[in-house]
């Protein structure tokens, strides 16, 4: 991974979903400042999360945790967070530790802003 | 380095070149500037979470067989070997940091040696290792 850009996170609304691209490195330095947009959005009601990785070129496990910090709850007030456009080195990270299988990872935003369209219908029909 | 989150991506450059100029490629390199960053972030949260001047001494040792990162410090002994095995099912249920860090580390080098200091050792040290192809 060559790092060089700066860390960056900038959140767009997509519809229902707060999207977040982040941008440089998510290291224990970084990771903090993801965590208060994170907490931020929640706090204001936001359940629907779709963190875009397209620019971002290093993770660290400090950077994984903050992940971590949120999802449980956020899913059990009926959110997620949900990532996408993840390049292989940072995707290798996750799968190391096996967090594919709580996140859902996917290559478009697309597909992820579709799968969080699900949950609104799953919600209305029960 | 200081012990001072903000100095990881410089660390992380350093140990990347160093790996790369001994052969490594590109993605074993950045695997083992990550687990330097692992290893040195625990450093930092356990025994030097107030004090951002600490220095933390890395240094690279080569021979023919062995690329080693040897992280010196002179804080309160943090031994990684105490934390047990990961059980990564378990950790995504109780989240709790640091586990993850040492469970990287554990993946992606070769041997993880750590030595508390001693009366005639004045430093902790962590050795990292990755074998040379």
């Amino acid at each position: 991974m060559t790092e060089g850009k700066k860390f960056h996170i900038q959140t767009i609304l997509l519809g229902d979903v707060e999207g977040i691209y982040l941008t440089g490195f998510l290291d224990a330095h970084t990771a903090p400042k993801l965590e208060k947009v994170i907490g931020d959005l929640i706090k204001t009601g936001k359940k629907k999360i779709l963190v875009n990785f397209k620019n971002l070129d290093y993770i660290s496990s400090a950077g994984m945790g903050v992940f971590m910090e949120f999802i449980e709850s956020l899913r059990e007030s009926g959110g997620d967070i949900k990532m996408s456009e993840m390049n292989p080195k940072v995707f290798s990270i996750f799968d190391l530790l096996g967090f594919p299988i709580l996140f859902d990872i996917d290559k478009e935003d697309k597909t992820a802003l579709e799968k969080f369209s699900l949950m609104n219908r799953h919600v209305e029909t029960t | 380095m200081k012990s001072d989150y903000s100095r990881l991506e410089e660390m992380r450059t350093v140990i990347r070149m160093s790996a790369e100029s001994h052969g490594f490629a590109n993605d074993a390199a950045s695997q083992i500037a990550l687990a330097v960053d692992e290893a040195c972030t625990n450093l930092i949260r356990y025994s030097f979470p107030d004090n951002n001047n600490v220095p933390i001494q890395l240094t690279v040792i080569t021979n023919n067989k062995e690329f080693i990162i040897e992280i010196a410090d002179n804080g309160q002994p943090f031994n990684p070997d105490l934390v047990p095995p990961v059980d990564l099912e378990q950790y995504r249920k109780e989240y709790k940091k640091g586990g993850l860090g040492i469970h990287i580390m554990r993946s992606v080098m070769d041997d993880v040696v750590y030595k508390p200091a001693t009366g005639k050792k004045h430093h902790n040290t962590l050795r990292l290792k990755k074998y040379l192809a």
